[in-house]
């Protein structure tokens, strides 16, 4: 019996002078006025609180790797990790490859969803004893990698045996987007996402069709697992647990899930600040966060120098961490809390204490502690609230409480069997009578006490500055957009690329998005309250189009590790966080064709994006634009530059490119020929391939190629493969020798998307020139120009001039080769690419003309909004600056002071560490992404 | 440097390089008439005339007409300007940059004065005609790599050997100053590579300390050989003997840096050390504007077309930052410094690029002629249209520095240069293929 305590009955109730009868571990009466068994052996918990015992809802079983978030990504920079799994894989299934080489449709071992972790799992003490340490009483405890990791379990933190402690078996189906090491696939994001598919996938068609064998039928292996242990992600028969790694990943999870009709929780990545509008979409599906607060501490530089390097997205995620979990809150999502991430569980009350301070409420942390998790578990009718016949699992503090980190926490309760601190013990084990007090929860805080009262006025006042957030809301420039219903342009240059020509003393009238009228200024008549820009001497083409771009994408360009990865897919990874959406609008550019890389002959699936800022990563895409895919030739695909080791990955030469094409498409053809028997006769369903329907959608002509190629030889090569399967190619990208052939393409009918003077990069580049662009065209090749990196991306006018220099193409034409041609060749010509009434409202405004060397962008629109306008430009980064030079000063100070950890404590090493965190969707910020790359192969 | 031979070489050079004496006789003045001339030394002539000895030296430039008899090409509706000058290239070291074969850029090895970026051009590169095909007569061919990487040369763009190309020898010393960017990635990312930030600022301390001592020693052997130089046993140190001419003022030391904290330390370096020499790189060089405009210290920017480096930065900082140095009264020359020698030949539109955020057109025309050939002292004969100078002339269908405008005619101390090259053959040649 525990007497005089203040004791949380939920996050909802307290009771003060509460009496708590325990019988066998479970608690028999709580309240003022309970009766008061003879028997009962009292404990006075006057001045003390008692909460129901904490449940941290995510613990990594035995491993100490950093949460995904935390990790580095496969940036540009640190895409050295080629393939070695190789193999002789010639497109088509063999029975006699060597045991140990991977393939496409291989068992995967990151793919373990049947992996019980309490079959085997018995949490160590140290483990155990650390989490009691901070007030939990049970965790719930997870398989430590791979994307499908298993089932988790609940184990109690009273371990005393083996199984003693296991609580609830299978709590948790847990997910993970963890890309594999050691060239295993899948190496990138938008691969890890293929396998979630495909694995989901080949569940269902288990549960469909009562097929129980491990491998199913087909050509070649499958990833084949239980459906049964899949069940969660096909009937939501338990929770499932994902580990996104950003907040991009966890929109892009939700609308995965409700493509599978389950409902998920996700572990937090930390930075949901950043788009707090997905988040409020997920809510209210019954998606809850479970949230680590590991947040980053300031660190100490040697100089002042150094603070020159630190950039503000650094800071503001620093200075958003704390803040976090109320961010959440105000979203009305649900959330759990868990000590994943920290090294030193000792972090875990001051950083809940910052969050606290950050305006996430006691209430809130105590159901996160306690009824939260026990409803994620299931075990809401044993844990998560001190009510009569539930397990008495108990966490106690002193007075001040569980959320003042200096109060001390006197132990836990775990079925009824106390587990108290030294001190705690000492002065409480004592059956005291009722009545007498306890002095344990005065003395309480009194070691740091002493410290604290030397500078009060100073500790306060750094509390203070730390508590006040400075960074702003990252989308604060969204809301800038000018977005007017009508605009009228007047008094302009207009480079229609349509049937208008140039114009002259023009008009352009767009409304709601569309092109309204082109014209003459005095035919051209507005509406009323219509926003009219009279912009004499200045020149308006329609936005720029690249053809071929590697921007914008999250977690890996290449998925680099097989040689055919269609079933990867480019619009999976779309990150609309990237920096350089604004510098290329600022060039100009208001769509782009998002290409895997070519580090396959068959890669992934593209994405075509207008250049919203600010808009959801799938607001980006182009609605309507046809299905593209990456193919690849030549040095890339047969690893020429990719050092000594890769040697065995079929195809090494360009003798075998055609083969495997060839034998992926009969493979594909099959496939096509299955469905359609099934569909015309019935029989047995087949199973669904992910990466050979990509490739049937290409033999039907609803997916179109966009070949990376080089050389005359491997172009006629390809174009001749794919004839012989009836297909034609969309286009032919970089087609560097694509001139000597030109008749050939144009007979063919493929699309030229040209460098516009890159060579000598490598061997295969020897014979480019400049003039293949205007040769081409000659020839009757529909060509345009392409950057293929995040700089010249920035500024394809200036490119289109050079096949006015180089074979003297017409100027307007050339400005074609980035407008209205790339907009035909990838089949969106309907809605871009030239300034005719009913199409989108996208376009330039230049200084002067856009193909002159000394003209600037000075606005850029799309649909309608004013995207970019060079004349706001300098507010726009006094902002950011100013932002920046805060967030230093509050930083430094901190730092200066000795509070560089979160709520203004000390900053601990692994706080430090956690600083210098770079996020993944700011992962590729500064760096050109492009094609040169050729030990990168990202091209 | 002595260009005494150089005129004779070049003629030798341009009767197999298909180079064309402008005149019909070798020893008459001849005349280009009818061109928009963009001397750089002055303002812009119309319809004006230049005259050039057959010494290959410039006469005059007028709008009176050449002299009675002259032979004379007509330039009508086209732009003449000095051959430009490329700066911080890798013409004729590199071929292909993925073919380790053709890469001769970069040695082993902190310091390696007595490297001379000359001797190791090819001068059958293919490369060096695409370059020269837009204007670009002399380039400067500079070594990488190690902390002291060697001297680089001024080398024309056209001739059969290095010993006939080559017009500056010993053009700079070129120094790649010690990384001031932290590794701020995290250990736990980092893996066993990681460096505590501690660690890596002790190192560039390090650098910075074995570099100044590296000149330290040199000044120490000049001294000693001063002195001592003609007993018997004084042993000769060829490093420090290649070191002689920049420690004496004859040869300019370009510094290579990029951020606001190198730059400042090589600047200060260059001041303190009392040597003639520039930046090379100048990605914040904007952000020293002050500190180089003082210390009269040139930028050769080779950032035009570099991202903005802080995501707090304007999107233009970069295209900006020549006009933010001009302005400040700092020289700006533009340099390549892309490691890759294929895109020397774009170096006019980084400039026109400049141009569009801010620069003059004079100054940007200036920072690919005249600046470089008074950096690399040759001021005297190359840099500007000018009696007495070099008549290295490109006539234009328009302005130099944008991408639509085609060199149409070129020359080199007054004798025309073929401005074909494995491009335009192959163009040709493809152009004439028969439809099968």
């Amino acid at each position: 019996m525990l007497v005089g305590a203040k004791v949380w009955l939920n996050a909802d109730s307290i009771v003060t002078n509460a009496t708590l009868v325990i019988r066998d571990g479970l608690i028999v009466s709580v309240g003022t006025d309970t009766a008061v068994p003879p028997e009962a052996r009292v404990w006075d918990c006057h001045d003390q609180v008692i909460y129901p015992g904490f449940i941290d809802a995510h613990v990594i079983a035995g491993s100490a790797r950093p949460p995904l978030a935390e990790r580095g990504h496969p940036g540009s920079s640190d895409n050295h990790a080629l393939t070695a799994a190789g193999g002789p894989y010639y497109g088509i299934a063999t029975a006699d490859r060597p045991t140990g080489t991977s393939i496409l449709g291989d068992r995967l071992p990151s793919v373990t969803p049947e992996r019980h972790l309490a079959d085997a799992y018995v949490p160590p003490v140290k483990s155990i004893e650390e989490l009691r340490d901070q007030g939990f009483t049970a965790a719930n405890f997870s398989p430590s990698s791979g994307i499908f990791r298993g089932w988790s379990a609940l184990y109690q933190l009273n371990a005393k045996s083996a199984t003693e402690g296991l609580f609830r078996a299978d709590t948790t189906a847990e997910l993970a987007l963890e890309t594999q090491a050691d060239s295993a696939y899948p190496g990138s994001l938008m691969g890890v996402i293929a396998v979630v598919r495909q694995t989901v996938l080949d569940a269902r068609y288990q549960l469909e069709t009562g097929n129980s064998a491990t491998v199913l039928p087909g050509p070649g292996h499958r990833w084949a697992t239980s459906a049964a242990a899949m069940a969660p992600f096909l009937t939501n028969a338990a929770p499932v647990v994902v580990e996104a790694g950003s907040v991009l990943m966890e929109d892009r999870l939700g609308q995965l899930a409700d493509e599978l009709g389950v409902s998920l929780h996700f572990v937090a990545s930390g930075a949901e600040w950043r788009r707090p509008d997905l988040i409020s979409r997920l809510v209210g599906r019954g998606t809850s966060w479970i949230v680590p607060i590991d947040f980053p501490s300031v660190p100490k530089f040697p100089s002042d120098l150094e603070w020159e390097q630190v950039g503000l997205d650094r800071l503001r995620s620093w200075d958003w961490a704390p803040e976090n979990p109320a961010v959440l809150r105000q979203l009305n999502a649900r959330v759990s809390l868990t000590t994943y991430g920290l090294s030193d569980l000792k972090e875990f009350r001051p950083n809940l204490r910052a969050a606290l301070d950050r305006g996430f409420s006691e209430r809130d942390a105590v159901a996160a502690l306690t009824s939260e998790p026990a409803r994620l578990c299931g075990v809401s009718d044993q844990l998560g609230t001190i009510a009569p016949g539930k397990i008495a699992n108990l966490t106690l503090t002193s007075a001040a409480g569980y959320f003042e980190p200096d109060a001390k926490l006197l132990g836990v309760w775990i079925q009824g069997e106390p587990f108290l601190q030294p001190s705690a013990s000492a002065s409480n084990k004592v059956a005291n009578l009722p009545g007498t007090t306890s002095d344990g929860g005065k003395e309480a805080a009194s070691p740091s006490k002493a410290t604290d009262e030397k500078k009060p006025d100073r500790k306060k006042e750094l509390r203070e500055l730390a508590t006040r957030r400075v960074a702003q809301p990252p989308r604060r420039q969204v809301s800038a957009q000018d977005r007017p219903e009508s605009v009228l342009l007047k008094s302009v240059t207009l480079w229609t690329c349509g049937p208008g020509g140039i114009l002259t003393n023009a008009s352009l009238l767009v409304s709601g998005g569309k092109i309204i009228a082109v014209g003459s200024s005095n035919t051209v008549i507005a509406p009323v309250g219509t926003l009219e820009l009279d912009l004499p001497g200045l020149h308006v083409t329609p936005g720029l189009i690249d053809c071929h771009s590697h921007s914008m994408i999250l977690g890996g360009v290449n998925e680099q590790t097989l040689p055919s990865t269609a079933m990867c897919r480019i619009g999976d990874v779309v990150n609309s966080e990237a920096s350089t959406i604004h510098e290329q609008l600022a060039g100009g550019l208001t769509v782009a064709n998002l290409l895997h890389g070519s580090a396959n002959p068959i890669g992934g699936q593209n994405c075509v994006i207008k250049l919203r800022e600010g808009a959801a990563p799938d607001d980006l895409k182009l609605a309507g634009a046809p299905g593209g895919i990456k193919f690849a030739l030549g040095e890339n695909v047969k690893q020429s530059n990719w050092g000594e080791h890769h040697t065995t990955r079929f195809p090494q030469s360009r003798l075998g490119v055609p083969v495997f094409y060839a034998n992926r498409f009969t493979a594909a053809r099959q496939y096509l020929e299955e469905w359609k028997a099934f569909a015309h006769s019935g029989g047995r369903k087949p199973h669904r391939d992910l990466e050979l329907e990509a490739l049937a959608e290409i033999l039907e002509g609803k997916r179109w190629i966009h070949c990376h190629s080089y050389r005359q030889d491997e172009i006629l090569a390809f174009l001749r493969t794919m004839e012989s399967f009836g297909i034609r190619v969309g286009t032919l990208q970089h087609i560097l020798e694509g001139y000597k052939v030109a008749d050939e393409i144009a007979r063919h009918g493929a699309g030229a998307s040209a460098f516009a003077d890159w060579w000598a990069y490598k061997y295969e580049v020897i014979d480019a020139i400049p003039y293949a662009g205007s040769l081409m065209r000659d020839r009757g090749v529909l060509v345009s120009f392409n950057s293929d990196s995040s700089d010249l991306a920035r500024r394809l006018n200036l490119e289109a001039a050079k096949a006015v220099h180089y074979g003297g193409v017409p100027t307007e034409e050339a400005l074609k080769f980035v407008t209205l041609n790339p907009a035909r060749q990838l089949r969106i010509d309907r809605w871009v690419g030239s300034l005719e009434p009913g199409k989108d409202a996208d376009f330039v405004v230049w200084s002067g003309g856009p193909l002159d060397v000394t003209s600037v962008c000075l606005q850029t629109w799309v649909d309608g909004i004013r995207y970019f306008d060079r004349s706001q430009e300098a507010e726009r980064v006094k902002a950011l600056t100013d932002e920046r030079t805060a967030l230093i000063a509050k930083a430094r100070k901190l730092s200066g002071e000795d509070a560089g950890g979160p709520g203004g404590k000390p900053a601990t090493p692994a706080g430090e560490e956690r600083f210098f965190r770079t996020s993944l969707e700011s992962s590729h910020a500064h760096q050109v992404v492009d094609c040169l790359d050729v030990d990168r192969a990202t091209n | 440097m002595k260009p005494i031979s150089l005129i004779r070489l070049l003629s030798v050079a341009a009767v197999s390089l298909g180079v064309q004496f402008a005149g019909n006789a070798e020893n008459t003045d001849f005349a280009w008439v009818g061109a928009v001339i963009h001397p750089v030394s002055g303002p812009i002539v119309s319809n004006a005339t230049l005259v050039a000895r057959a010494d290959g030296r410039i006469a005059s430039i007028n709008s009176q007409g050449p002299p009675a008899g002259t032979a004379t090409v007509d330039l009508s509706g086209l732009h003449l300007y000095p051959g430009l000058i490329a700066s911080a290239t890798t013409l004729g070291l590199i071929e292909i940059d993925s073919v380790r074969a053709t890469v001769d850029t970069t040695e082993v090895g902190e310091f390696l004065p007595e490297a001379q970026a000359w001797q190791a051009v090819n001068p059958d590169s293919e490369v060096i005609p695409v370059t020269r095909a837009n204007g670009i007569t002399h380039a400067e061919v500079v070594p990488a790599g190690a902390s002291v990487a060697g001297h680089s040369s001024v080398i024309c763009l056209a001739g059969w050997t290095t010993e006939q190309m080559v017009r500056q020898r010993l053009a700079a010393l070129h120094v790649f100053w010690p990384s001031f960017g932290l590794d701020l990635a995290p250990k736990s990312v980092r893996g066993d590579g990681w460096k505590s930030i501690e660690d890596q600022v002790k190192e560039r301390t390090k650098s910075l300390r074995e570099l100044d001592n590296y000149f330290d020693e040199a000044e120490a052997y000049v001294r000693l050989s001063q002195v001592r130089g003609n007993e018997p046993g004084f042993q000769q140190t060829p490093a420090w003997e290649a070191m002689r001419p920049v420690l004496q003022g004859a040869v300019p030391v370009l510094v290579h840096a990029d951020d606001a904290a190198q730059i400042r330390s090589a600047a200060e370096w260059l001041v303190r050390r009392k040597f003639r020499g520039a930046i090379v790189g100048g990605l914040d060089a904007a952000r020293c504007a002050e500190l180089l405009a003082t210390n009269h210290i040139p930028v050769i920017y080779t950032r035009e077309f570099a991202l903005p480096p802080r995501d707090s930065d304007p999107y233009d900082v970069q295209y900006a930052t020549p006009s933010r140095l001009q302005k400040s009264g700092v020289t700006v020359i533009f340099g390549d410094g892309q490691g890759s020698a294929s895109f020397v030949r774009n170096l006019p539109y980084s400039a026109g690029q400049a141009v569009a955020f801010g620069l003059s057109a004079e100054e940007a025309l200036k920072g690919l002629t005249l600046y470089p050939a008074t950096l690399f002292g040759l001021q005297a004969s190359l840099g500007t249209l000018e009696p007495g100078k070099q008549a290295d002339l490109v006539a234009t269908d328009g302005d130099i520095l944008d991408p639509k405008t085609s060199v149409k005619r070129m020359w080199i101390a007054g004798r025309e240069v073929d401005l074909s090259s494995r491009h335009t053959r192959l163009y040709d040649r493809y152009r004439q293929r028969p439809k099968p």
